[in-house]
C-alpha cells in the first residue's frame, strides 16, 4: 500500500512540481 | 459501466485514505487549466493572419467570453448536478467530468480549425464548463468524509490543485503550440486536442483511484469531539433545506464578495505595477506568476489553519486583514514602493485562494456531511456571479473615471477603496453567521448503500 501511495503522489506531484518550477522561473524576472 | 457505480467504489480492506487526495488533485489540477485559458487568447486573434491579426480574425474582447461562459457553467452545473453526485458517488462524477473537460477541448479545437466561434464556446465554454463544475465538487464530499479530523486541510489540498492547474496548463500550452506550429498554422487546434487527451488520461487516474468511505469508518485512534463550537453541527441538513437557511445565503455573500474583490485585484495589480510604479512588462509578467504561487499556497495554508482556529475566525481574518491591505495598496503605489506593493498583493492573493478552499469545511460545519458536495455545488453559483459581475464592475469603474478625466493612478485608488468596501460587507455577512436552526435538520439515510462493515474496514 505504501508503494501505491507513493506512486499516486508521484503521478500528480511531477506535473505540479514542473508547473511550479516554470512559474518560479517566470517570477524571477520581477527581482532582476 | 458498473465499475463507476457507487457500490464498486467503497474502499476495500487496507485502502489508505492518503490515496484520496492525489485522486482529487488529479482532477483539480486538470480542470484548474481554466485559469490559464488566456494563454490561447493572443494566438486565437491571429488564426487567419498568422503573423498579425487579419480583419476576419476574432477580437480579444470576443474571446474573453469563452472563459466567462466556462465559469458560469461551472457554477450552474455544480448546482444542478450536486445531488446527482451525492447519489452516484465521486467516481461516476469524475468520469463524467473527464469526458466533458477532455471532450470540450476537442470540440473547441474543431471550432478553432474551422474558425467557427460558436463551436469554441460550445466546446470549452459549455461542455468544458460542465466538466469544470462536476470535477470541482466531485472529490469534496468524499475528502470531508475521509478526513473528519482535518476537513479543511483535505479539501484545501484538492482546491490548491485547482490553483496550481494554471501553473501546469499555461507552460504546457505554450510548449505544445511551439511544437505544433508551422509557418501556416499556429498549432492551437492541435494543442487543444493534445491537452484534451492528456487531461483525460490524468483525470482517469483520479477516477480509478478514488474510493468512498465504508459505513462506520473513522480514522484510527480518532474519536469525534464531544465538545465543540456551536457552529459545528452534529446534525445533517439536505441541500434542499440548506438553501432555505439564511446561513447558506450569508456564505453565498461571503464567497461572492471575497471572489469579486480578488478578481478586482487580479485585474488591476499588473496595470498598477506597470503604469503607476514603472515596472517593465517582463517583470510585471513575473509578478503575475508570483501571484499565482501565493494564490495556490494560500489555499492550503488558510484551509489547514481553519482546522485549528475555526472557519468563522479564518474568514474574519480574510475580511479584516484584507480590507486593511486593499486600502494600503494606494499608499504603496503612491510611495512607489515595489517591495511593499508586492508583499501586500501577495498576502491578499493567499486570502483570495483561501476563501475558495475554506468554504467546503465551513459548509460541513454548518450543515453536516450528508449532502455537503451538493450544498457546495449550489454555493459555487456565487463564484459564477462574481466571475461575471466582478470584471464588469471593475471595467465600469475604470471607464467612468476615465471619461471624467481622472488620472489613472487616482482611478486605481478609488477602485481599491471600493474593493475594500466589498470586504467590509463580507465581514458583516460572516459576522451574521450563526448555528442553523434545528427545524432544517433532517433525519437522512446515509446515501452510501449498505455494505458489509465487517469486510469494509479501510486503513
Amino acid at each position: 500500500m505504501k508503494a501505491r501511495i507513493a506512486i499516486s503522489w508521484i503521478i500528480v506531484g511531477v506535473p505540479l512540481i514542473w508547473g511550479f518550477s516554470q512559474t518560479v522561473i517566470k517570477s524571477l524576472a520581477l527581482f532582476q | 459501466m458498473s465499475f463507476l457505480d457507487r457500490d464498486r467504489t467503497i474502499a476495500e480492506p487496507g485502502y489508505s485514505r492518503w490515496l484520496v487526495p492525489p485522486a482529487a488533485l488529479a482532477i483539480h489540477m486538470c480542470i484548474g487549466q481554466a485559469y490559464a485559458f488566456s494563454v490561447f487568447n493572443l494566438p486565437m486573434t491571429k488564426l487567419i493572419g498568422i503573423t498579425k491579426a487579419a480583419p476576419e480574425d476574432w477580437k480579444a474582447t470576443t474571446l474573453a467570453y469563452v472563459f466567462s461562459v466556462a465559469i458560469v457553467l461551472l457554477g450552474l452545473s455544480a448546482a444542478v448536478f450536486g445531488t446527482w453526485l451525492e447519489r452516484v458517488g465521486p467516481r461516476m462524477a469524475m468520469f463524467a467530468s473527464a469526458c466533458c473537460f477532455g471532450g470540450g477541448f476537442v470540440v473547441a479545437a474543431l471550432g478553432v480549425q474551422t474558425h467557427q466561434f460558436w463551436l469554441v464556446i460550445l466546446g470549452y465554454g459549455v461542455i468544458g464548463g460542465v466538466g469544470l463544475g462536476l470535477g470541482y465538487i466531485s472529490p469534496v464530499s468524499t475528502l470531508i468524509k475521509w478526513f473528519p479530523d482535518r476537513p479543511g486541510m483535505a479539501t484545501g489540498m484538492a482546491i490548491m490543485g485547482f490553483g496550481a492547474g494554471a501553473m501546469v496548463g499555461s507552460p504546457l500550452a505554450v510548449n505544445l503550440m511551439k511544437y505544433f506550429a508551422t509557418p501556416t498554422n499556429l498549432g492551437v487546434a492541435q494543442t487543444m486536442v493534445a491537452m484534451g487527451g492528456i487531461y483525460f488520461v490524468i483525470m482517469m487516474f483520479g477516477v480509478f483511484t478514488v474510493r468512498v468511505v465504508p459505513p462506520g469508518w473513522k480514522p484510527a485512534g480518532w474519536t469525534a469531539p464531544t465538545v465543540h463550537s456551536k457552529l459545528i453541527t452534529d446534525a445533517q441538513v439536505t441541500a434542499a433545506n440548506a438553501i432555505k437557511t439564511p446561513q447558506f445565503w450569508l456564505l453565498w455573500g461571503v464567497l461572492f464578495l471575497n471572489v469579486s474583490a480578488g478578481i478586482g485585484v487580479l485585474q488591476t495589480a499588473s496595470p498598477i505595477i506597470q503604469q503607476v510604479m514603472g515596472v517593465a512588462p517582463a517583470a510585471a509578467a513575473g509578478f503575475v506568476g508570483l501571484l499565482s504561487i501565493f494564490n495556490m499556497l494560500g489555499r492550503f495554508f488558510w484551509s489547514s489553519t481553519s482546522d485549528k482556529i475555526g472557519r468563522k475566525p479564518t474568514y474574519t481574518i480574510y475580511f479584516v486583514l484584507g480590507a486593511i491591505l486593499y486600502a494600503l495598496i494606494p499608499t504603496a503605489a503612491g510611495a512607489k514602493s515595489v517591495p511593499l506593493f508586492v508583499i501586500v498583493v501577495c498576502v491578499i492573493m493567499t486570502m483570495y485562494g483561501g476563501g475558495f478552499a475554506t468554504i467546503p469545511a465551513y459548509l460541513r460545519d454548518l450543515f453536516g456531511t450528508v449532502q455537503v458536495g451538493a450544498i457546495h455545488g449550489r454555493l459555487l453559483t456565487a463564484w459564477s456571479a462574481a466571475g461575471v459581475v466582478g470584471p464588469l464592475l471593475i471595467n465600469f469603474m475604470r471607464d467612468y473615471q476615465e471619461e471624467r478625466g481622472v488620472p489613472k493612478a487616482q482611478a486605481y485608488n478609488t477602485t481599491m477603496y471600493i474593493l475594500a468596501g466589498f470586504l467590509v460587507l463580507g465581514f458583516i455577512c460572516n459576522a451574521l453567521v450563526s448555528p442553523v436552526d434545528a427545524k432544517y435538520n433532517q433525519p437522512v439515510k446515509d446515501p452510501v448503500p449498505s455494505a458489509n462493515p465487517a469486510t469494509a474496514r479501510a486503513a
